[in-house]
């Protein structure tokens, strides 16, 4: 049964409910003394999903961009949808200046890829962005945040306007975007002149043995090099870091092939995205990295970064399971920051941990580092993993973690990222 | 059944090379297995994202392969291209094409060795030929849209299908899944092949096109080009240019299959009404192309 005041696709505030949640929190910021935003977001062009998709089809995405609104925001704001194609946040306690951080914010997951069934897409969104202002009735509030959606969308949609800036040039947070589109159009022109290569970085076990070499994507257009920085949260954002991913994956599959050509039967690790794993043709993609590179499964690696970990989705434990299947290793990065926990180690079939740099780096000296290190490393040995140091970057260091039972290493202290063919001198000269 | 054993021969080892080859003989050895990227390709690239491309050193690098060399002057000097001064040099060539259409020459030269290093393959690789011609043809009838030329859609058609060798080399079976796939009048192509194997020849094409830096939009299109819901999705699916490629393919594969007399395939069954609505094409309409394709399918078999 579908509670009253609700949207039951969503879960959100239906109409009604917003409405009466806007004059309750109205009065509260009043005396409170708080000021109070309110946030109109709309989908651009959704009308193009339900002719094509159908009513059932444009639901479904409804559902998944009110879902990942809602995550975005969780906590901080009254979410609801007013039918349609169209939410509105209410925000208590939020001045302009954040208002706009969280404007971009949803902006930014509208505009995250969305695959559902048959139906892929990038959605673009537009907000209007309204703040209190004094004896103003709770009504006209929303009201102006819907009017400045819709100068938004007049500017041609994938932004934000705040009200009363309407008729300012250049206060409409376009600014950011631009610079986005600058890097988005640099990205496609290196997907297509040969302006990605791959760098590797060495992993050395203490023996002096190459356990594994790490592929590290390098960017350069127009004569300049593109740090990944810059790369990566605009790819994310235009749905191009899966296409990065699987030529990342392809190459890094290609140059294990050449390295075992020389008699190099070296591991390579790639690393892959969120996006990627999210996708439920995952796996097609990287048996297609495996044939063309016409390896053994056993010479790639995926290194999962941390991000992936704040939503460990069926999707994602199915393709990696699928990855486990097909004879790839699973190496998690930067283990012991951010998101990544403990609980993963119980979910995700990964045969190597990858310490977080953040501990080495302050090793030998703080004991409570060392500590952690030992423990990671001994859990490590007990669920049978690999654990390899990152960034180390001196001897001392280096000493230290072979005290702790990890199995390697890796960081500038043995070796630099390197290219390809450097790659194959180098192992050369150690042999 | 078949699955099992596809599986099994995914791993299987090749031979292990001897250490420390030489160029030339690793280069052999490459050749007789899938290869990568041409690195002419990347030299070709790199030139491209230069102020000013030295033409010459091009010229020399691409002299240096003797077929390549003879495959670009082929190509400058087709009739397709319509140029009236004839290029005697591969930095002719090159100046005529512009790079951007002769990296993709050269792509499509190379993508033929791809094809002929598997066995039985060379029927295959003459079909997409003629296919690749014909959507070229299509283009200058219909007119350029989406920002289609007619050399995007040549090289798309020469591309659609280089999955199939790579996955042929890896499963002896691959022919027969092929086989089933055709014969199938209902369920998706590349359906049929993930019954069989893990991947699809669409999505290996892909990956293989981005690995040789062909334009996105012609990944794009080879990785969803049996697929009608995406085709027919508009704005939501893939770009309009990749959508326009895939069709033009379509009509000239089902073209070139009437002209020849034999429809081994359900393809257009499946996706011509999509690819019709693509282009605006009624049925009679499509007929009417018939007599002019044939000269065009003619002239490429000979």
């Amino acid at each position: 049964m579908d509670a009253i005041g609700f949207d039951p696709l969503t879960g959100f505030l239906d109409r009604g409910g917003c409405l009466r949640a806007a004059v309750r929190l109205t009065e509260f910021c009043r005396r409170q003394e708080k000021s109070f935003a309110v946030l109109w977001a709309d989908l651009d062009r959704f009308k193009q999903v339900n002719e094509s998709f159908g009513h059932l089809g444009g639901d479904a995405v409804i559902a998944m961009v009110a879902r990942r609104l809602g995550d975005a925001l969780a906590g901080r704001a009254e979410a609801a949808r007013m039918g349609g194609d169209e939410f509105v946040f209410l925000i208590p306690s939020c001045d302009r200046r954040e208002a706009e951080v969280i404007a971009d914010e949803l902006l930014r997951t509208i505009a995250a890829p969305v695959e559902v069934g048959n139906i892929r897409m990038r959605p673009s969104g537009s907000i209007g962005v309204a703040i209190l202002d004094n004896g103003e009735e709770s009504l006209a509030f929303i009201e102006r945040a819907d009017r400045a959606m819709l100068e938004a969308k007049r500017l041609g949609g994938g932004r934000y306007v705040v009200s009363g800036d309407e008729q300012v040039p250049g206060r409409v947070g376009v600014l950011l975007a631009r610079e986005e589109l600058v890097i988005e159009t640099q990205i496609h022109a290196a997907l297509e002149s040969g302006g990605l290569t791959l760098h590797y970085q060495p992993i050395i076990d203490f023996d002096g043995g190459i356990e594994s070499a790490e592929a590290l994507m390098r960017c350069r257009v127009d004569g300049q090099s593109l740090p990944p920085g810059k790369i990566i949260p605009v790819a994310e954002k235009t749905g191009l870091i899966a296409r990065l991913g699987e030529w990342s994956m392809l190459n890094a599959a290609q140059h294990a092939r050449r390295l075992r050509d020389y008699g190099f039967a070296t591991k390579v690790a790639v690393n892959v995205s969120r996006a990627q794993l999210t996708a439920p043709r995952f796996i097609e993609a990287l048996y297609a990295a495996l044939y063309c590179g016409d390896i053994e499964p056993e010479l790639l690696e995926l290194e999962l970064t941390e991000s992936l970990f704040l939503d460990v989705s069926e999707t994602v434990q199915a393709n990696l399971k699928a990855a486990k299947q097909a004879g790839v290793s699973l190496a998690i990065d930067d283990f012991g920051t951010g998101y990544s926990c403990l609980a993963n180690l119980k979910d995700i079939p990964a045969s190597k941990l990858k310490l977080d740099r953040a501990f080495v780096s302050v090793l030998p000296d703080d004991r409570r580092a060392l500590a952690v290190v030992r423990a990671i490393a001994q859990l490590g040995r007990e669920l049978g993993m690999t654990v390899v140091a990152e960034g180390v970057e001196t001897e001392q260091q280096f000493d230290a973690l072979a005290g702790l039972n990890v199995d390697a290493v890796q960081g500038f202290l043995h070796a630099r990222p390197m290219d390809g063919e450097a790659l194959i001198e180098w192992l050369r000269r150690r042999h | 059944m078949v699955e099992e054993t596809t599986l099994n021969t995914a791993i299987e080892p090749a031979m292990p090379p001897p250490p420390y080859l030489e160029p030339a003989l690793e280069q052999s050895l490459r050749d007789v297995g899938i290869p990568p990227r041409p690195l002419i390709l990347d030299r070709i690239g790199a030139e491209m994202r230069k102020d000013e491309p030295d033409f010459r050193l091009l010229g020399d690098l691409i002299s240096a392969d003797v077929s390549l060399a003879a495959g670009l002057l082929k190509t400058a000097n087709s009739a397709y291209f319509g140029f009236r001064s004839r290029a005697r040099t591969v930095t002719q060539a090159l100046l005529m094409l512009g790079l951007d259409t002769a990296s993709r020459a050269v792509a499509g030269l190379a993508l033929r060795k791809v094809f002929l290093a598997v066995p039985s393959m060379e029927r295959f690789w003459d079909a997409s030929a003629r296919v690749a011609r014909v959507s070229g043809w299509l283009v200058g009838r219909l007119g350029v849209r989406d920002g289609v030329r007619p050399d995007d859609a040549y090289t798309f058609g020469l591309f659609r299908d280089c999955g199939i060798p790579i996955l042929m080399k890896k499963f002896p079976q691959y022919a027969n899944i092929l086989k089933e796939a055709d014969a199938d009048p209902d369920r998706v192509f590349t359906e049929v092949e993930l019954a069989h194997c893990p991947t699809n020849h669409a999505v290996v094409g892909s990956l293989m096109a981005q690995n040789w830096w062909l334009p996105g939009e012609i990944g794009q299109a080879i990785r969803c080009h049996h697929d009608a819901v995406i085709l027919a999705a508009g704005p939501l699916g893939i770009s309009p240019a990749s959508a326009r490629m895939a069709a033009l393919a379509q009509l000239a594969e089902f073209l070139v299959q009437r002209i020849n007399g034999r429809s081994a395939t359900h393809e257009w069954e499946k996706l011509g009404g999509t690819c019709r609505q693509m282009l605006q094409l009624d049925g009679d309409e499509v007929e009417a192309l018939l007599p002019d394709a044939e000269s065009v399918v003619l002239e490429t078999i000979g």
